[in-house]
């Protein structure tokens, strides 16, 4: 219960910085670079492996939040898992743009819709829930944390999963089903319920 | 497709591995904003967003926060707080003060050249201002030439009397020209950049101001998103001094975009 409750009280620091953002104070965005910077790059450098290329993208996310963050709703609205949401949807466009694999844009824009991102967790990425997460994932069996880095980190379809794991689709699709359900009962009082 | 139905499909939507038809649906359902799926689907989005947070923690390196704010015209401004960028951004400040308290203090010693001195020092921060104004803009064009799509275009290598150059167009990141040959302006006229949208009664979109150097040449750097889909050619006109909201004069450069965009 303790994230639930934190949520509905440590979120007016990130309200006040969503409305600065959207009144265009250039210092907010240096704010929420400080806040943010290092895990959008983090989570950019294990997708596309390399420094200069992370940078570039991450410059490329905080450039779109500073031009889309009129659409997030400031009473309500998550700016950070919108943001890792632009910044892995960018990285996962330029791995299928490098590697000449079929563009999925629709449906990752839409996770990057900011709307969807209304009444989150405002600090969901910045308490200890980060640290959970990454006990999550290494308590998962290794064929099930694999699918995870996968779908997660490369933007694999569950077809190209089976084809790069050399698995029938049928077992891919188990395993993303358990590994989504033991990444729930381990998190389960990190999301909002 | 009911919402039960959906409901197994939502963590897989988030992370962008749903299949049809159950990914329309889905879609649909928000869409109209639906009670169930909307609050389903967020989260598993906060479900996606913690495997984000997952990753190994790396350091950028202490440029990109500068270059960041930079792309946004922010450099002078958040140089006042933060402390990354105040480092790097009023160092010419600091020394010129300095150089103007030593200026000073010789200017004192030698009392009569006090004043010949006091202007060096205001010619010195001007410069160093300049400068630092110069070093935003190239920021702004490096990342847009080492954006991962960016545009190229060539213009005038056709024509005996150039202007010859190239433009450089990012779909977030902006539009840079680079131009050589450009012919005197008087001195109350200006170069405008515009990008010109396709089809019929688009208006050209004014892309910003800018002179050439004495030898013809001219770098200008436009931020900012560009609907690149929309875009057909980034051209340049000669306007009066304050600019123009459309073009008056017949462009002196027209650099067709390709149409295939990211």
């Amino acid at each position: 219960m303790l994230p639930l409750i934190l949520a509905l009280y440590a979120s007016p620091e990130e309200r006040a910085l969503i409305e600065r953002l959207q009144r265009r104070e250039h210092q907010a965005l240096a704010e929420l670079y400080d806040r943010y910077g290092r895990m959008a790059y983090s989570v950019i450098l294990r997708m596309v492996r390399d420094k200069s290329t992370a940078e570039d993208l991450v410059q490329e996310t905080f450039l779109r939040v500073w031009n889309r963050v009129q659409s997030i709703d400031a009473a309500k609205g998550a700016v950070g898992p919108w943001l890792l949401a632009i910044a892995r949807n960018g990285a996962i466009d330029y791995l299928r743009s490098s590697a000449g694999r079929e563009r999925n844009a629709v449906e990752l824009n839409e996770t990057g819709h900011a709307p969807l991102y209304g009444e989150m967790e405002a600090e969901i990425l910045l308490s200890d829930q980060a640290r959970r997460a990454r006990a999550a994932m290494d308590k998962l069996a290794p064929n099930y944390r694999t699918v995870m880095e996968l779908a997660y980190f490369e933007g694999l379809s569950q077809s190209e999963m089976s084809v790069r794991m050399g698995q029938p689709l049928g077992t891919i699709k188990t395993w993303v089903r358990a590994a989504l359900q033991c990444l729930r009962d381990e998190l389960g009082t990190a999301v909002s319920s | 497709m009911n919402c039960e139905t959906l409901r197994e499909h939502y963590d897989l939507y988030a992370l962008g591995i749903a299949e049809e038809p159950e990914r329309s649906e889905i879609r649909s359902h928000l869409d109209r904003g639906c009670d169930t799926c909307v609050p389903g689907v967020r989260r598993s989005l906060e479900t996606a967003a913690l495997i984000g947070a997952s990753a190994s923690q790396a350091e950028a390196s202490p440029q990109l926060r500068r270059r960041i704010l930079a792309s946004i015209g922010a450099e002078d401004s958040a140089a006042g707080s933060a402390p990354q960028v105040r480092r790097s951004s009023w160092w010419p400040v600091w020394a010129a003060a300095l150089v103007a308290a030593a200026l000073f203090a010789i200017a004192v010693y030698l009392g009569m050249e006090s004043q010949r001195y006091a202007e060096e020092a205001a010619g010195l921060r001007g410069e160093m201002r300049s400068q630092t104004a110069q070093i935003g803009r190239l920021t702004e064009a490096f990342a847009i030439l080492s954006g991962p799509r960016t545009i190229e275009a060539s213009f005038g290598g056709a024509q005996p009397r150039p202007p010859q150059g190239k433009v450089f167009v990012n779909p977030t990141r902006g539009v840079l020209l680079i131009a050589s040959n450009l012919p005197r302006t008087s001195a109350d006229k200006i170069y405008e950049m515009w990008i010109i949208r396709k089809g019929q009664g688009a208006k050209p979109l004014p892309a910003g101001l800018f002179q050439s150097q004495d030898d013809g040449n001219a770098m200008h750097v436009q931020p900012g998103n560009v609907d690149v889909a929309s875009a057909a050619a980034i051209a340049v006109t000669v306007e009066n001094q304050a600019g123009a909201d459309q073009p008056t004069t017949t462009p002196l450069i027209v650099a067709p975009i390709a149409s295939s965009t990211p």
